[in-house]
């Protein structure tokens, strides 16, 4: 008998456990602008988004990772942000790369709608197939030192995001 | 091996260094009490996850099933071990097949579980952690003390003295900022040459055959997206039957572990990129044992946030290393004596009962009834401490000797010495109050 067989056959069942399927009641007060900037990100209009990044790289689809490694100020689409924690669904639909977010050193990520909490997230996902999908919730940060938070561990420095 | 009694006598030791650990972590929990304030339906959010997680080990079984067939459809290679040692071999394998001696590693309490690193070390191939807490314990040839904060038990100036040794920083320089730069600079060195990256998995979803990782570096990601094979490391109980599952769990996960609302990065991976190789191992080492006992089976329910670690009042001031067990805190010591009774059987005892980490768990888990428990099992199986068994059994003989326990009494009112003496741990950091003349049986029948 395979390991597989044998680890599935030393697991017993139990039909009457339910799952106890979508939640409902979660409030909705939540402001995304807020949460965004919680995150260490910041907010602003596209007037702001050019004094302060005259230079972006919009990049082309590519097979090759590295090439982003010398992209200074990255701007993306995104589907969808989300108020309660700021994050934002991106897939690689939206991404030359799926490193893309993580490699470059600023990212900039233009925001049209905005959804209460994680559950209309998914919800809005459906069954969206994706090869590769992320909730992204501000720039790349550690606190492993003393708890000192610490921004720009080994992802993107800085998170710019412009809704609208 | 020192007991966790033994280890944690040294780590106390340090008296500033144990306040600082004791506020630190006691600082994260209040953040988790304010990030969960902030959510009226909180606790509904905890029976929701709770009974999904109940639900799911009672049909855990099928879910594996979908899940596998699900994620073979996406072009995922799925391997499965019964242990250890199975684990790490199917890991050596795939690394082998690509020729590589360095790669990249993100966190996974898993791999550490199963002692990857040293057993690809012994066959000449080097992980190298690339969480920046992880690093830092590494080069340090430390394990982590904490499963979210790995390097908590260290201080600035240790790690500035580490990244002097390793990474030629400045000596004397403990800035966090710039100590974190220089192990970007390093590890960046890493993601850009590796060609086989190894990750955790924090949720798989049966329904997609996608798994869901969790960082706030971006270090999953970085390695992950470079390499061209990459391999998440999973123990079986990681499955959730459904995406829209991933709602209730996401808002539940960062909150409990760090008081943020979410993780920076949730990466969900269904598919390999174009050219890429990806494997998921699904790992049991004792998990289908434990799922099999209705005392401890909803442990398996565990997320691994460290809500309990950092509300735990003897973790907090016995520090994760006494533990000797990669998970450490309550939920470590529920654990660990499924897997080796014996090896572990100091862990359960290494609790007060407060059952603060019951009411943090976000899914629910009763970790101090099965720390109670466990204590019970112990003590039956005679695997309990040498002085704690024989202490019970005397105790037990004086209670059902009235007049053995009168003379005891007595003798202990008139010479105190009998107990408060440097022999009696209890009496080491406490000072006991005046015995009574009398004995209250003395007493009430004077009046």
């Amino acid at each position: 008998m395979s390991v597989r067989d044998q680890i599935l056959g030393k697991i017993g069942f139990q039909t009457d456990i339910k799952h106890p399927g979508t939640f409902v009641g979660a409030s909705t007060d939540f402001d995304f602008k807020t949460s965004v900037e919680v995150n260490g990100a910041r907010v602003c209009s596209l007037a702001e988004l050019d004094v302060l990044y005259p230079v972006r790289t919009r990049f082309e689809k590519t097979l090759d990772g590295l090439l982003l490694e010398e992209v200074e100020v990255l701007e993306i689409d995104s589907a969808f942000g989300v108020a309660e924690n700021g994050a934002i669904w991106l897939t690689e639909e939206n991404l030359p790369h799926r490193v893309a977010p993580f490699i470059c050193q600023h990212l900039v990520i233009f925001v049209a709608d905005i959804v209460p909490t994680m559950h209309q997230a998914y919800e809005r996902l459906g069954d969206l197939k994706s090869g590769f999908g992320l909730f992204l919730a501000g720039p790349s940060k550690t606190a492993d030192i003393e708890q000192s938070l610490v921004v720009g561990a080994h992802g993107a420095r800085s998170l710019t995001v412009v809704v609208g | 091996m020192l007991s966790h009694s033994e280890a944690s006598e040294k780590f106390i030791a340090d008296g500033p260094r144990t306040d600082w650990h004791d506020e630190t972590l006691w600082f994260v929990r209040s953040k988790r009490d304010k990030a969960s304030h902030v959510l009226p339906e909180w606790e509904a959010l905890r029976e929701h996850a709770s009974q999904i997680k109940d639900h799911t080990l009672a049909n855990l079984s099928s879910y594996l099933q979908e899940f596998e067939a699900k994620a073979q459809a996406n072009g995922i290679h799925i391997h499965w071990a019964a242990d250890a040692a199975e684990h790490n071999a199917i890991v050596h394998q795939i690394i082998v097949n690509q020729g590589v001696k360095v790669l990249v590693k993100s966190k996974s309490m898993l791999t550490e579980e199963c002692h990857l690193n040293d057993y690809l070390a012994e066959r000449g191939i080097e992980a190298v952690d690339t969480d920046l807490g992880e690093r830092i314990v590494q080069f340090r040839k430390e394990v982590p003390s904490h499963i979210v904060l790995p390097a908590i038990h260290l201080k600035k100036e240790d790690v500035g003295e580490t990244f002097h040794q390793f990474l030629g920083t400045p000596k004397g320089n403990k800035d966090p900022q710039f100590l974190t730069e220089a192990a970007r600079q390093h590890l960046r060195g890493h993601f850009l040459a590796s060609e086989v990256a190894i990750t955790g998995v924090n949720f798989a979803i049966a329904e997609t055959g996608e798994f869901v990782v969790c960082t706030n570096e971006g270090n999953a990601d970085m390695g992950a997206h470079l390499a061209k094979v990459h391999i998440a490391c999973m123990g079986i109980e990681k499955i959730i039957p459904r995406r829209e599952d991933l709602a209730v769990f996401l808002r539940l996960l960062a909150r409990s572990a760090t008081g943020q609302s979410i993780t920076t990065y949730s990466s969900h991976f269904a598919k390999p990129r174009e050219g890429q190789e990806m494997h998921i191992v699904l790992l049991d080492n004792g998990r289908t044992r434990q799922l099999a006992d209705p005392k401890y089976k909803n442990s398996l329910k565990c997320i691994r946030c460290a809500a309990c670690f950092n509300t735990c009042p003897v973790y907090r001031r016995s520090g994760g290393h006494s533990y000797h067990q990669p998970v450490a805190g309550p939920i470590g010591s529920i654990l660990a004596p499924n897997v080796d009774k014996r090896a572990n059987a100091d862990l359960p005892f290494a609790s007060t009962l407060c059952g603060s980490c019951t009411n943090v768990c976000p899914v629910k888990i009763n970790i101090h009834e099965q720390l109670w428990f466990w204590r019970q099992d112990l003590m039956a199986a005679g695997l309990a401490p040498v002085g704690k068994s024989a202490g019970m059994k005397l105790m037990a003989y004086v209670l059902a000797h009235p007049q053995i326990y009168r003379l005891g009494g007595l003798l202990m009112r008139r010479f105190s010495g009998l107990l408060n003496n440097r022999f009696n741990p209890w009496y080491k950091q406490r000072e006991m109050p005046v015995a009574p003349k009398d004995s209250f049986q003395t007493w009430y029948q004077k009046r």
